[in-house]
C-alpha cells in the first residue's frame, strides 16, 4: 500500500509536469520509483533467507532457505572438512566453504569478515578435518 | 548421541572493524550515523563561515569587504551548504544512528546502500565548495536558482548543478533506507502507532524526500540542457518560461522546508515528555498533525511567488491553504504546552533547547502566517522580514532541535555525560545571540531593506550593526559545541543506560554507550512495554 501510495504520487507528480511540457521530472521519478520498489522487494526477501546447519554424529546438514525455495545439502561428517579461502584483494570478503568428496557449499555469505571467521572456527571445532570426527558435546 | 547442534552464526560478539576500513567500507548503521553528523558539523561551521563573512559586510552601510558578486555568492552558498549539507545530512545522521535503535531492528535495511549514500556527499561538497575556484567564482544566483540568472555564473553552474544531483541522489537514496528500515524491520510488537514520534516524523519526511527529490533532479537538468543543450523549458526566447522554473523550484521548495522541520519535531516530542516527566500528551494527534502538515506542504508553493504575477483565485487559494497549516501545527505546539503542564519540569540542557524551539520556532510560524497574507506579502516580499521568519524556523527551529537531539542521545552514544554547565552557557549565549542576530531583520524588512544586497541604504545601520553583534557571538558560541562533545567523548563520567530519569523508548534499555551490534535479537514485549512506561 505504501509503495503504490508512493507511485501514484510521485509518478503522478511527474505526469503532471510532463502534461505541461516539463517531462525530465517524469523518467527521474520513474528511476526513483524502481529503485524503491527493488529495495523494499529485497528487504521483504532477506527476511527470509536464512542457512541453518545441523550437525550430528554422523552429518554435516546445510539448509538454505529463500522466499521461494529451500534447499539441502548433505556431507559425511567423517570426511566434511571446512576452508576459509583468503581474497585475492583485502578488499574481497573471504569464503566460507564446507567441503567432501569434490562437492563445495559456501555458508556465511551474508555475515562480516569476524562473524565468519568466528563460525569457521566454531565449525571447524565441532566437524573436525578430513578423517576426524571430534565428539560433540551438548551445548553451544 | 544422535541429538543435533545447530550454529546460529550471530553468536555475541563486540567484534568490530579498525583503522580507515571501519569508516570507508562502513556498514553499522552507528558508524555512518557518526560520519553524518560529523560532515554536517563541518558544513555547518563551513556554512557558518560564509554567514560571519556576509554579516561582516552587513556590519554598517559601505563596508565593502567583498564585491557585490563575491558576496552574493556568499549567500548562496551560505544557503546550499546549511541545507543539504548541514541540516538535511545531520537529520539523516540522526535517523541512522537512532531509527534501528528506537524500533529495535539490528541496522539499517540496506547497509551497502547507506555506505554509498554516506560517502556521495563528501564528494558532492567538494565539488560545491569547488566552485569558488573556478573562473567567475561560486554562482551567486541564490539558492532558488532561478533562470535566466543562474545560467551567466560560468564554469561553477554546471558543478553546482551537478553537486545538487548529488546531494539529492544520497538524500534519495537515505530516504528508501529509512523508509524499508521502518516499513520491514520493527521487532514484533511494535506496531506503527507505537513507533516513537522521532521515528513517525522521519517515515514522513522520508515520504515527503521521495515525493519532491525527482521535482529538484528534474529542474536542474532542464536548467542545464538549457544552457549546454539548446533546449527552452525556461528560455522564454525559445517559448519557455522562466516562471515555471519558479513554480516546479518551490513544488520541490516548500516541501523542502517541512523536510527540514518534520524531524525537528519528532525530537522535540521525545524531549519534552522526557523532561516533563509524563507521557505526550495526544500521541495520534502527534501522528495526523505531522501527517496534515506533510500533505498540505504539496499545495502551498504559490504563497513563495505571490507578486510573479497570477490569479487571484490561485492567489486566494495558496493564501488559505497555507494559512491552514497553521491548524496542525498549533495542534502540535499545543500538545508540546499540554505535556508540559502540571509536568515536573527539569532544565537540563536538551530541554532547554527543546523550549527555546517551542517558543522561537512559533514565533518562525506568525511572522509565516504574515506572508502567507497576500495583501501584506506584497510589502514583505524580497525583503528582511522574509529572510528573519525563515531563519527562526531554520535556526532556533531545525538547527536547535538538532543540537538538543544530539545533548539528548550524546550519553547514549558516547557512554559518557557531558558539561551540563558549559552545555547550559552553550544554550543561553546561543539563544540571547539567536534572538539579537534574527530579530532586527524584522524591523530591517518592515522598513524597506531588500534581501540579497551587499550594501544598503545609511538609515538601515543600527539595526544591521545589532544584528551583525547577535551573528557574531552566535557563531562563536557555536565552538562550545563541538568542544563540549569532545570533551564528553574523552574525559564524561560515565552515563548510565537510562541517564535521564523520565526517558522512554527502546534505545534506552540498550546499555550506555550503545553496544557495536544492537537488537541483534528482537527485544521481547517485556522490554518493549518497560520501555513505553518506564
Amino acid at each position: 500500500m505504501f509503495f503504490s501510495g508512493a507511485c501514484a504520487l510521485s509518478l503522478g507528480i511527474g505526469a503532471l509536469f510532463a502534461s505541461v511540457g516539463l517531462w525530465p521530472i517524469l523518467p527521474a521519478a520513474g528511476l526513483e520509483m524502481i529503485l524503491l520498489g527493488w529495495a523494499l522487494h529485497a528487504s521483504l526477501a532477506r527476511r527470509h533467507q536464512a542457512e541453518i546447519l545441523t550437525i550430528t554424529d554422523c552429518d554435516v546438514c546445510v539448509e538454505s532457505r529463500d522466499r521461494s525455495r529451500s534447499c539441502q545439502v548433505l556431507f559425511q561428517r567423517h570426511w566434511a572438512q571446512v576452508k576459509l579461502l583468503c581474497p585475492a584483494s583485502r578488499l574481497h570478503p573471504s569464503r566460507l566453504t564446507i567441503e567432501s568428496h569434490g562437492r563445495r557449499c559456501e555458508v556465511g555469505g551474508f555475515l562480516t569478515e569476524e562473524e565468519r571467521r568466528g563460525l569457521a572456527l566454531r565449525l571447524r571445532r565441532l566437524i573436525g578435518r578430513v578423517n576426524e570426527s571430534p565428539p560433540l558435546t551438548v551445548g553451544r | 548421541m544422535d541429538q543435533p547442534y545447530e550454529s546460529t552464526a550471530h553468536a555475541d560478539h563486540e567484534h568490530k572493524p579498525h583503522g580507515w576500513r571501519r569508516w570507508v567500507f562502513a556498514t553499522n548503521h552507528k558508524d555512518i550515523g557518526t560520519m553524518y553528523l560529523i560532515f554536517a558539523g563541518v558544513m555547518f561551521f563551513l556554512g557558518g563561515a560564509a554567514a560571519m563573512a556576509i554579516r561582516a559586510q552587513l556590519f554598517k552601510s559601505g563596508m565593502e569587504l567583498f564585491d557585490p558578486g563575491m558576496y552574493n555568492s556568499l549567500v548562496t552558498m551560505h544557503a546550499l551548504l546549511m541545507i543539504f549539507g548541514a541540516v538535511m545530512p545531520a537529520w539523516v545522521g540522526l535517523a541512522n544512528w537512532m531509527i534501528p535503535m528506537q524500533i529495535g531492528a539490528p541496522d539499517m535495511a540496506l547497509p551497502r546502500l547507506n555506505n554509498l549514500s554516506f560517502w556521495i556527499l563528501p564528494f558532492a561538497g567538494t565539488l560545491l565548495l569547488s566552485s569558488f575556484f573556478v573562473p567567475g567564482g561560486a554562482p551567486a544566483g541564490g539558492w532558488t536558482m532561478y533562470p535566466p540568472l543562474m545560467e551567466q555564473f560560468g564554469a561553477s553552474f554546471p558543478m553546482v548543478v551537478f553537486a545538487i544531483h548529488l546531494l539529492g541522489i544520497s538524500s534519495i537514496l537515505g530516504a528508501i533506507n529509512v523508509v524499508v528500515t521502518i516499513l520491514n524491520l520493527r521487532a514484533p510488537g511494535m506496531t506503527l502507532l507505537r513507533m516513537p514520534l522521532f521515528v513517525w516524523a522521519w517515515l514522513i519526511t522520508a515520504y515527503l524526500l521521495i515525493a519532491v527529490m525527482p521535482v529538484l533532479a528534474g529542474a536542474v537538468t532542464m536548467l542545464l540542457t538549457d544552457h549546454f543543450f539548446g533546449t527552452s523549458f525556461f528560455n522564454a526566447a525559445g517559448g519557455g518560461s522562466p516562471v515555471m522554473f519558479m513554480h516546479i523550484f518551490w513544488f520541490f521548495g516548500h516541501p523542502e522546508v517541512y523536510i527540514l522541520i518534520l524531524p525537528a519535531f519528532g525530537v522535540i516530542s521525545e524531549i519534552i515528555p522526557t523532561f516533563s516527566r509524563k507521557p505526550l500528551f495526544g500521541y495520534e494527534a502527534m501522528v495526523y498533525a505531522t501527517a496534515s502538515i506533510a500533505f498540505l506542504s504539496f499545495i502551498v508553493w504559490g504563497h513563495h511567488m505571490f507578486t510573479v504575477g497570477m490569479p487571484v483565485a490561485a492567489q486566494l487559494f495558496f493564501m488559505l491553504s497555507t494559512m491552514l497549516i497553521a491548524v496542525p501545527t498549533g495542534v502540535k505546539v499545543f500538545n508540546w504546552a499540554a505535556t508540559m503542564w502540571r509536568g515536573s519540569l527539569s532544565f537540563e540542557p536538551p530541554m532547554l533547547f527543546a523550549v527555546a524551539f517551542l517558543f522561537l520556532f512559533t514565533i518562525g510560524g506568525f511572522s509565516g502566517l504574515m506572508l502567507a497574507l497576500v495583501p501584506s506579502d506584497y510589502q514583505y516580499h524580497g525583503t528582511y522580514f522574509v529572510v528573519a521568519h525563515f531563519h527562526y524556523v531554520l535556526v532556533p527551529g531545525a538547527v536547535f532541535a538538532i543540537i538538543g537531539a544530539i545533548y539528548y542521545w550524546l550519553p547514549k552514544w558516547s557512554g559518557r555525560m557531558y558539561d551540563m554547565r558549559l552545555a547550559k552557557w552553550h544554550f543561553w549565549l546561543s539563544v540571547i545571540s539567536v534572538n539579537v542576530l534574527f530579530f532586527p531583520q524584522h524591523f530591517l524588512g518592515l522598513a524597506g531593506m531588500p534581501r540579497r544586497i551587499s550594501d544598503y541604504a545609511p538609515q538601515f545601520t543600527d539595526w544591521n550593526m545589532v544584528s551583525s553583534i547577535g551573528g557574531f557571538v552566535f557563531g562563536a558560541s557555536q565552538l562550545l559545541f563541538p568542544y563540549i562533545i569532545w570533551r564528553c567523548i574523552r574525559s564524561g563520567k560515565p552515563a548510565e543506560a537510562r541517564p535521564w530519569e523520565g526517558a522512554r523508548g527502546l534505545e534506552w534499555e540498550l546499555p550506555s554507550p550503545a553496544p557495536y551490534h544492537s537488537w541483534q535479537t528482537p527485544p521481547s514485549e517485556a522490554v518493549l512495554a518497560h520501555g513505553a512506561e518506564h
